[in-house]
Formats: C-alpha cells, structure tokens, sequence
C-alpha cells in the first residue's frame, strides 16, 4: 500500500476512531473506481472490508478452540445492463487493485471510458451502535461465558449427553465507493451464542438448539444470558425424548413466535428476490398488486430495525437500510431489489444488495423478515383446533422458487387434539406451495418474536431474521412416520 | 510478495521452546463464468491467499489465522494462536501429526488448465447455454449456467517436521433449467467436474438438465403408497451427506454418531459397501496429504454392508488409540482441521441403469431430495425429506410425481438396499450409483 498523507484520510468524514478509511487512501480509491470504467459499463464499484473475530468453541466439557481472525480484501464491479464483471482480492497494494479493476472492466462491451462524480460522504439512515466493544472483554470471559451454557445445560436433565457452546464476535469494518459518487463507510459488529444439546435414553436420542444473535456488542450477551440460551436447548433436547413420530398427512398447523417469519422467508422472500423475478423462476413474477396470501396477512422486509441481527445502515452496495412493504392485506406490494436489477426496472433499490464478504458480488438478499402482528390470541388459535401440529421450532427448509415447493423439518412439535396441545412428535417436516400455503393462513395473533439465522444462496450466507407472531395454517401437508 | 513457502518458514521461525507450531497456507486462483440469454451475465475473477497457525503447548491448543499476511502479521498470528491457547483445556491428545512420506498423485494438476485462455472459458459458458436452450422446446431458460476453474496450491509445515506442499487445478459445468408447459413449471439439473476442461463433457451436462426438468413436466401429487424406491445417482448421493457425519470418529467420540457400537456389525444390505479414498485420481477432492499433511489412503468404512470403522485425524486417532486415515479437512485457511470425507462414495455395482428400473416395476425413481440436511437427524438416523421423480413400469419411466415425502431410518434404509447400480457419479466429492430400495412408503395425498 501507498503510504498516505493523513489529511487525504480526513477529506472524508468518518463515523469511527476504528473506520476503515485508515486502510487504503481516497485517492487510490477514485483511481480504482475510474480504472474500472476504462472500457465503459454503467457504473463501477470498490468494496472494502477489514474484519476481525473471536470464536470459542466448548465440546464435550472443553474448551476446544479459541480462534482469532483477521481477514480483509477488496472486490472491484463493474456493470453493465444485468450483467456484471467482478474481481476481488485479498491483497490491498494498488498494483493488486488496478489489476482487480481490469479483470472486472473486461466483461464489458467496449465502449469508451465512464466517468467517476466526485467522491461524497453519506450519512446512514439508522445506525446499529456497539454499547460495549467485543475487545473489551478478555478471551477468558468469552470462555466463562461458554462455560455458564455447559453448566447449565447439564444440570437441566441426567439425560443431558452432549453439549456444544460456540461463542463468536466480530466487527466488520466495510468502505462502498461508487462512479456515481458515492462514498459510504459503516462499521458492523456482530454477536452469537449457540448452544446445542444432545439428550438420550434408552437408545432414543435427540437434540435441541437455541441460538441468539445480535447486530451488536457484548451488551447483547448480558441481554441474553448464555444460561438461558442453553436452558432452551436442553428443554427441547429433553421433550424430544418423550416425542412420538410425527401423523403424515394433510392438517392444520399452528407456528409458534417467529416461526411463520421462518416459513416466510424461506417459502416467500426468496421468490421475491429481484435476480430470481428477472431470470424468471419466481411464481411471484410479474404479479405485484394481486392477493396471493391470505387478507390477514401483511409483510415487510426491514433492515432499519435497531441492532438486529438481519440490519445494517447500507446494504453491501451503499444503498440505505430501509423498510420494504412485501405484502398487504395479502397483496402483493413490491420486490426486493439490488442496483442491477433496480435499474434495469427503472425502480429505485429497495436496498437489498447484499454480500457475504469481499469475495462475493452482491446480490438480492433479505435483511429482517417479519410477518407483522394480527388480531387473534395464540390461545383461540390452539383451542379452535381440532387436530394439527404446534410447531415451536423449525429445523430449517428449502425452497424451489419457480414452483414455490418448500420442505421444511420440525425440530420441535407437538400433536394438538381437541383443541389442546399433547404429546411431542418428532420426524416431522412441512411441505407445501408458497401460495397456497400463505393463502390458508387463517389466523394471525400478536405475540410477534424473532428467530436470527444465516441464509445461503448461491454460495453466499449472510445473517438474516425472521420474525412473526403465533399464526395458524388451515391446511398443510405434514410428513411424518406415525399414523 | 512473500511466497507460500516463506509464510509457513515465517511463522516456524516465531515458534517458542517447548510448543508445537503449525503453519497451514493457501493460495487459489479461480474464474466463474455465469451464461444467460446468449451473454456472459456474470464474470467473477479472484485472487486469495491466507495462513492459518496452530500453536499446540502443554496439551493446550490455539489457532489464530490471517488473510494475506505481511511478515509481521504472520508473527502476530503465531503470538494470537499462543495467547489462545492459554485459555484453552488441556487435552493430553492434542498434538501435531509426524512427519511421514507422501506420494504426489499424477494428473491433480495441468498446466493447460491454469492457462486456459478467458475467452475459451466464456465461449464454454456459452455454449453450454446455448445447448441449455434449445435442445427442446419446453426449455427456453435457464435458472444457473455456468463454467468455472481454479487453481489451488497448500503448504503446511510444522515443528514435527512436516513439510508438504501441491497444487491442483479443478474446472465444473453447472446447469439449472426451467420447463415450461400449460402453466406448470419444472426445474432440472445437471453438474460435472473435472481437473481439466478436456475431461469435462459440457453437451451431456446442459442436455442432462433439459431432460430432467422437461420429464417433470406435468407432475402430480401421488397417493400415499407403500413401494419400490429406485434412488439416481444425484438423489442417492443427497444422503451420503448425513453417513458422513455418522462415519466420522469425531461424531463417534462425542457420542454423535448413530454408528457407535455398530464396529464388526452389519449394518447394510450385502450389495452395499461404502468407501473413502484420497487418492482417487478422478475424484475432486484428491490430494497427496491431508489438511495436516498425513498421507491421504483409500479406506473402506463399510465392506458388504459390514462396518469396519471410522475415519480419523491425528486427534481422534491419539484419543481413540487408531491411526489416523489422512481425514483431517479443513474449511480453508480460516480453520482448524476437523474429521473429514475426501472423495467420498458408494462402491459401484454390476447391474446397468437399466435392470435396476426392471427390477423396480410400479415403484417409483426418485431424481431430488429437499430437505435433507434439515429433514435428517444424524444422530438418530430419522429422516423426512421431500422427493420428486417418476414412476416405473414395465422397465421405463411413466408419470412424474411430485409433493411428496419419504420418510424412514438412515440404518432401515440401508438394510433395505436391494441393488447397486454401476453408474457411479460424483456430485461434488460425494458420489454414489443408482441405489434400488426394497420398499419404501410416499406420502402424497
């Protein structure tokens, strides 16, 4: 790198003493930017991140691993219609940029250089500040704090076999600059607890999960004892124990807080992705203002939410966070959009553009995903049911957006009979049609809760939320192996 | 720019009296090209290299890992990795592997490939879409086309004395389509990978996808039924996944592993035998040493559907009193090495695609499973998954099937096993043949 002289720093205002702006000079930036149009293309683009982490992981009683990382690198874009050339490195020095703009700047059709606009500051909509910096804790209280989650869960049930506490921060320190002037800096720390447990009897064995994450500092960990987070785990290890399999067939189902946001996600907001519209394998395509959920239903995709997990000030392309209408009343308001397919629609991006890191080119991705509180109680919504599945916590799915077909694994239910919750069930997974399945959403209440998560696609994962109230799905099709 | 070598000697050199160090640092070189509408709609170029430190004293372990490193940063790494492993448990087996010899493997690495011209790769990508879309009229888009390369090189070098170092150029097609008829959607999909582009057939792989999603076309939701189950090679590969995490001796040491007690037992049909090999020149995951740098083998976990055991590192076999069988795998530079699968598969039977269709008559031939890995419980061997295919008559293939689920036990399933098929493919570094189940149930409607 090219020694700088502190003032060319300081041209840009920055939001932190620790901004990544110390690490590459602003000169250099517009000199990569502007290199990237050599050849034309409707705008380029630097992506700058530093990151450094902390993981400790616990098994089986010890602390097996205490990792410390530091990773950085820059990705060079250049676009061009829906197309893209992306180049990425992990090497800082110019020589390793201006070769990273011209690999980029060869996917475009020639036709003369662009221009760079003047590099200015924007301010963020919505910050997601650390109280208490992940530094200011010691390795040995991140291990207390994985320690506390072993203990706990232990002591919950003798059934407990297994427990796996892994505690990992970080702080993400990222620079966007842009031909059309953009120049955005935000700094992300994240925080995590998860702790899974494996209980067994009788040659029966289970397990359970619980993991909460936040867009935060240590602050979040206080707010979220690592006790309690391995209390949930052990308790759902153990009930399992008891479960019986799962009915198959077609029924009602009722999900639990946050898990309808998770079904949401998965079932819906993938569908809704821009990139999946435009190459056309999306059943929600061209279908923006019909109902294709049930009239109770109403939906947003929101990264302004202060320190969630999902949020961010600007998305990975330097758009501002912001909060999307997806549905209302069951009508279907809008798409969720990056730069490339926001400008090929002559719409403005919603802000969705997000990577996994420098080594990845953005792409349409969710931030929080709720499905907003309804007017039912979670009680009616049990009682008025004469046989279904409560489902407390989901294991996950897949979802094929073209035809909407989703699979989704329970890794926590219960039979309901008569109106009331019974026996566990295990092996149990959901299966059904986005529409339809949205359509028979017949019951919303207001006990809106969140489920943090990382969601994957192409190759990418990216922290997201999920989030809904206890809501009632009149009919879906249940696989299991019981009767 | 520091070479790989002078990273790993940089970190050596910063070892104290008394500890282990172990330096582990990678390079790669890689090119995607994604294909759509008769352009080039992604270009993606890239370029990284890191180090990853282990630091190993009194029985303590520490890692610490660090994206391009300058000399001083490679110090630093070494000094974080040994502050982390201060508060680390004390595990008498924890330790660096010795050094032993390793055979380079002939044909991981062609000069060709890692000169392959960008415009040869962007004509491949679209070709491929090309082929994609107008093979049959039901078929005019595609979901994901395109053509990839990369070129890898890992050195690892320790204070035991280990010091190996390879390279290996690897290269893969992917094709996603979409059929479409009378309103109803279809998708089908298609993969290949290689070390080197002539190996590669990019005709079969966008024609193999056209034909799985337009054979889809029209498909219903079946009624709930006991009967055959006829896996391909794609859908019975899906599962491999959830044995590997059985066949670990990680997951087996932590009480994990639903295999367990089941050493010496038989724990599958006869015609089911199940294998790890390294050096298996053709597989994508081939290389001389392990991410510790053990000498990688060829290991049969299950013989005749009897198991013999387990894979290991160099932990799981100090603490286990086993050798280890060269799985230790890491996930890059940024982490330590766990138990992994290498090229990792199902031995190959004698009996073509064909007779096992035969053989299959009004069961039903499963081409994709979703849900697998949230749908399986690797401890317990439960799995739901959702499964689409066809059904079988009289030898071939009738009405597609959709909506449906197949639900049973990792270990019923492989008692079940009626026949194995010889048309082994990988899919990724996990491959299997056709795999023909007794009877299974579906649930639909």
């Amino acid at each position: 790198m090219r020694p700088h002289a502190a003032s060319e720093v300081h041209t840009v205002e920055t939001t932190s003493a620790a901004s990544i702006a110390r690490v590459i000079d602003r000169d250099l930036v517009k000199e990569v930017i502007g290199a990237a149009r050599a050849r034309g293309g409707a705008f380029s683009e630097l992506f700058v991140e530093d990151r450094f982490g902390v993981s400790v992981r616990l098994d089986d009683g010890r602390i097996e691993e205490v990792t410390t990382g530091t990773d950085r690198g820059a990705g060079v874009r250049v676009g061009q219609g829906t197309s893209f050339g992306y180049a990425y490195s992990n090497r800082l020095d110019r020589d390793s940029l201006l070769e990273a703009a011209a690999a980029a700047a060869a996917s475009v059709t020639e036709e003369g250089p662009g221009d760079v606009v003047d590099l200015r500051h924007l301010d963020p909509p919505v910050v997601h500040p650390a109280v208490r910096d992940a530094a200011s804790a010691t390795s040995a209280e991140k291990v207390a704090w994985v320690r506390q989650a072993d203990e706990a869960a232990r002591a919950f049930a003798p059934e407990v076999r297994q427990v796996t506490a892994l505690y990992g921060d970080s702080v993400q320190r990222i620079l966007i600059a842009a031909s059309d002037g953009r120049w955005v800096e935000e700094v992300r720390p994240r925080v995590r607890l998860i702790v899974s447990v494996v209980a067994a009897r009788d040659g029966n064995i289970q397990t359970g999960f619980h993991g909460p994450a936040g867009l935060a500092g240590l602050e979040f960990v206080d707010a979220n004892p690592p006790a309690e987070t391995a209390l949930v785990a052990a308790r759902r290890a153990i009930t399992m124990l008891d479960a019986r399999p799962a009915p198959a067939g077609e029924m009602a189902v009722v999900l639990a807080p946050g898990m309808g946001g998770v079904l949401f996600h998965e079932a819906v907001g993938h569908p809704l992705e821009a990139d999946i519209v435009d190459k056309e394998a999306s059943v929600y395509r061209g279908r923006v203002g019909e109902r294709l959920a049930s009239e109770i239903l109403n939906g947003v995709d929101d990264a302004t939410v202060p320190n969630a997990w999902g949020s961010f000030s600007f998305d990975d392309e330097g758009a501002p966070a912001q909060r999307t209408e997806l549905f209302e009343a069951g009508v279907l308001q809008g798409l969720l959009y990056d730069r490339l397919r926001a400008e090929k629609d002559g719409v403005a991006s919603s802000g969705n553009g997000r990577r996994q890191s420098y080594a990845h080119a953005p792409i349409p991705r969710m931030s929080n995903t709720y499905i907003l509180n309804g007017t039912a109680t979670p009680e009616e919504l049990v009682s008025s049911t004469p046989r279904g599945v409560f489902v407390t916590a989901l294991a996950g799915g897949q979802t094929n957006p073209a035809t909407g077909d989703f699979v989704f694994g329970c890794a926590e239910a219960y039979l309901i009979e008569d109106g009331a919750t019974t026996a566990p069930v295990r092996g149990a997974n959901l299966i059904g049609r986005a529409i339809e399945v949205m359509s028979h959403v017949d019951g919303i209440a207001q006990d809106f809760d969140i489920w943090p998560g990382v969601c994957g696609k192409d190759g990418q994962s990216v922290p997201v939320g999920s989030g809904s109230p206890t809501l009632r799905i009149s009919k879906i099709t249940v696989g299991g192996t019981g009767a | 720019m520091p070479d790989l070598q002078d990273i790993v000697d940089g970190a050596l050199a910063a070892a104290r009296d008394g500890e282990s160090v172990e330096a582990y640092a990678e390079e790669s070189r890689r090119t995607e090209i994604d294909a759509r509408k008769g352009e080039v709609e992604g270009l993606t170029s890239a370029e990284s290299r890191g180090l990853g430190v282990r630091v190993i004293a009194e029985g303590r372990l520490g890692f610490a890992y660090v994206a391009d490193p300058s000399a001083e940063e490679v110090r630093e790494a070494v000094a974080r990795a040994r502050e982390n492993a201060e508060v680390a448990t004390e595990d008498e087996f924890n330790a660096l592997p010795d050094a032993r010899p390793w055979e380079p493997i002939d044909g991981l690495f062609f000069e060709e490939q890692a000169s392959m011209p960008a415009d040869d790769k962007v004509a491949l990508a679209l070709e491929l879409e090309r082929v994609a879309v107008s093979t049959d009229p039901r078929v005019t888009k595609v979901e994901s086309c395109s053509f990839g390369d990369a070129i890898g090189r890992v050195a690892i070098g320790s204070t035991a004395g280990v010091a190996a170092e390879y390279r290996r150029t690897g290269c893969w097609c992917v094709v996603g389509t979409l059929a479409e008829q009378d309103g109803d959607t279809q998708t089908g999909f298609s993969f290949q990978v290689a070390h080197r582009v002539a190996d590669l057939d990019p005709d079969a792989v966008a024609r193999e996808a056209v034909d799985r999603a337009a054979r889809m076309l029209g498909a219903v939701k079946p009624p709930t039924k006991r009967v055959p189950i006829l896996f391909d090679a794609f859908a019975a590969s899906s599962f491999l996944g959830v044995l590997a995490g059985g066949i670990s001796a990680e997951a087996v040491q932590k009480g994990r592993s639903l295999f367990a007690e089941l050493v010496g037992e038989q724990v599958g049909a006869e015609v089911f035998t199940l294998v790890d090999d390294g050096r298996l020149r053709e597989g994508p995951a081939a290389s001389p040493f392990d991410d510790e740098g053990v000498p990688t083998g060829r290991t049969e976990l299950i013989t005749s559907g009897v198991l013999n055991g387990f894979l290991h590192n160099t932990y799981t076999a100090r603490r286990g009193g086993a050798t280890s069988t060269g799985n230790a795998s890491r996930a890059g530079y940024r982490s330590t090495p766990g138990v992994g699968t290498s090229n990792f598969y199902v031995e190959p039977g004698t009996e073509p695609f064909e007779r096992l269709l035969e053989a299959a008559e009004g069961g039903v031939l499963i081409q994709d499973v979703s849900g697998v890995h949230s749908g399986a419980n690797p401890i317990s061997g439960e799995f739901s998954v959702g499964a689409t295919g066809l059904r079988i008559g009289g030898g071939s293939l009738g009405e597609p099937v959709r909506e449906m689920t197949i639900a049973s036990t990792i270990p019923e399933m492989l008692r079940s096993i009626r026949a194995v098929g010889s048309d082994l493919r990988f899919l990724s570094s996990v491959g299997s043949p056709s795999i023909l189940i007794g009877e299974m149930t579906i649930a639909g409607v």
